[in-house]
């Protein structure tokens, strides 16, 4: 990598001098344009999400993380292996893993923009040939992969599992394709939430605290609001108030296209539910979008 | 060719007039942009790169208008901003080739140029290392780097020599030098200590309160400043006097009388003022040809 610039090549017919130092040397070569550099910083970003390229520390946590949301896989292949019975279904995969998902994204989400608004490396990007919907949608697109990544691996594996121990009956392709095609909404709420919140802050740890303190707000509000409709016999209220968490919204929209068992095993609000849990998803992820833009238009010009 | 110029632009934040209808341009070569802090030089680089838009006026850089090739003019022009803008955790070489990369250049180039660029800026076996545990010196010429790795045709270097001793200043002003003239990269470089930017410099724009103050050759700059400093033991009052009467221009500073050179015959008429006077001569001194000095003047004279 550090190999001095190669000489050109000396004229065979008159070997009569060695260059020891060409000087400078122009850059002749290609240069490529907006999607190129977009690639490359989402490639880079992805790779920081886990900490590759980082020191050992920084791989830390998000492997460690990653590793526990292998961990209902690997069960569950046990369980079919061993006891011929399935585990933990496909659909229901996100919904009970959701505290270590939010705690991933709680975690990581922060390490994607703070350093470069703390370190103040974002002048640097915007001197470039990059706009700042550019920088937005890099580092959206990488925690949104991250994310997919954290779900469709283990999902997968269960599958390759569920395939291999060969239980009796049709395996549950269509379950597994469903829960696939949700990890992708899962992946754009959750990935764009999680980076908005953190781009208001250049400071990491607060960062982590605000993004964990809204999914715990979240769940603990519709836990709550739950309970309490429950016990005074609005049912229907109750199964709206499950849409609060952004796990279940999502989880609403999949039991609605996808007519799959709901994994907060109450339902979710008959007739227009999934259609209002799409909707709702969809503008939070528009919401947070704009705020992002509008937040660093604001970083641009200052 | 004209590398940049600005036509009455003007920029206005809500409290303050940054620039306040600037027309300047500037040649191919190394240009000095000299000013107090918050004169405007970082907000005009800032406009320059389509980063802000200006309140009032127009701009060309490399033939390109900010406001609408911002992203021609960021894939032609380098920047190093004044400020810290590295994040601690990545090797310069790992940082660099990002930021090549980032500028458009392809996988391969990138790591070539980001070698190369580091070995022309002085950094050998420490850019394997983390920035965070580089001195102020290493820093600074990482900065240069990522704003010459992509082969730029010309950079904006604001306050380069900011925190470095005086070892590092001499340093970095020969870097500068050699980029300007052994690299082919034009360079407007900001400063706002003057006698550093007349030893790299071949223009020199000085601007004050978002004013331009004056734009000329540092040829010019000098020549303006001949002078030479007389002192005597007393009456330098009679002197001044008698010099007047002789129609040199003389300005008094304490006990020291500074006289304008504005032909050979002005030393004659110094040594025969202060032999008709029967003066005793203590000091006859070539002016000292700081750019500071025509700076402090016109300063004042605004």
């Amino acid at each position: 990598m550090s190999e001095p610039p190669p000489a050109p090549p000396a004229p065979a017919a008159a070997p009569t001098g060695v260059i020891h130092d060409i000087g400078y040397r122009h850059y002749q070569g290609r240069r490529l344009g907006r999607g190129h550099a977009l690639a490359a910083l989402t490639g880079h970003s992805l790779r920081g999400v886990f900490g590759l390229g980082r020191p050992a520390r920084a791989k830390i946590m998000p492997f460690l993380l990653a590793g526990i949301m292998m961990l209902p896989a690997a069960v569950s292949i046990a369980m079919m292996a061993i006891l011929k019975q399935r585990g933990i279904a496909y659909p229901a995969y996100a919904g009970i893993m959701q505290a270590v998902l939010a705690v991933f994204l709680a975690a990581q989400s922060p390490g994607l923009v703070a350093p470069d608004l703390r370190f103040r490396v974002l002048p640097l990007y915007l001197s470039r040939p990059n706009s700042t919907a550019d920088y937005v949608i890099a580092k959206l697109a990488a925690m949104a992969a991250a994310i997919l990544l954290l779900l469709a691996v283990p999902l997968t594996t269960m599958f390759v599992g569920e395939l291999l121990v060969d239980l009796p009956g049709p395996p549950q392709t269509s379950h597994y394709l469903a829960a696939l095609a949700t990890s992708v909404l899962y992946a754009l709420l959750l990935g764009s939430i999680g980076v908005a919140i953190a781009s208001f802050t250049p400071r990491r740890g607060l960062g982590v605290a605000a993004v964990i303190a809204v999914y715990l707000l979240s769940s603990a509000i519709s836990g709550v609001l739950v309970g309490v409709l429950e016990s005074v016999g609005r049912h229907t209220a109750a199964l709206w108030a499950w849409l609060i968490n952004p796990f279940f919204l999502v989880d609403a929209v999949q039991n609605w296209l996808f007519d799959t068992p709901s994994a907060s095993g109450d339902g979710y609000p008959p007739g227009i539910g999934g259609p209002v849990a799409l909707l709702a998803a969809l503008v939070l992820i528009i919401l947070a979008v704009t705020a992002l833009l509008f937040r660093y238009r604001k970083a641009a010009a200052s | 060719m004209t590398i940049l110029a600005t036509e009455g632009l003007t920029k206005r934040f809500p409290r303050v007039t940054a620039l306040d209808r600037l027309t300047v341009s500037a040649e191919p070569g190394v240009t000095g942009l000299v000013g107090a802090n918050g004169a405007g030089k970082s907000t005009l680089i800032k406009l320059l790169l389509g980063l802000t838009p200006p309140t009032e006026g127009r701009a060309t850089v490399l033939g390109l208008d900010p406001a609408a090739q911002a992203l021609d003019i960021r894939r032609a022009v380098g920047y190093m901003p004044e400020h810290e803008c590295l994040p601690p955790d990545v090797s310069a070489t790992e940082f660099v080739v990002h930021m090549a990369r980032m500028s458009g250049l392809p996988r391969a180039a990138a790591r070539e140029r980001a070698a190369d660029t580091l070995r022309h800026v002085g950094l050998y076996e420490e850019r394997y290392r983390p920035i965070g545990g580089y001195s102020t010196g290493m820093r600074q010429r990482v900065k240069l780097a990522q704003a010459l790795v992509h082969d730029p045709k010309l950079v904006f270097l604001d306050e380069p020599t900011n925190g470095l001793d005086p070892q590092g200043r001499d340093e970095m002003l020969a870097l500068i030098r050699r980029v300007g003239t052994e690299f082919g990269i034009s360079v407007i470089v900001t400063s706002h200590l003057l006698g550093e930017l007349e030893r790299v410099c071949d223009h020199v724009i000085v601007i004050d309160g978002g004013r331009l103050l004056r734009s000329s050759s540092i040829g010019e700059f000098t020549q303006r400043t001949q002078s030479v400093t007389v002192e005597v033991e007393e009456g330098q009052d009679a002197l001044a006097g008698r010099l007047a009467e002789l129609g040199q221009q003389v300005t008094a500073h304490g006990r020291l009388l500074t006289v304008a050179v504005s032909s050979p015959a002005t030393y004659d008429a110094v040594r025969d003022a202060v032999c008709d006077l029967d003066l005793r001569l203590v000091r006859l001194e070539q002016g000292r040809h700081r750019i500071e000095d025509v700076f402090r003047e016109e300063v004042s004279s605004v």
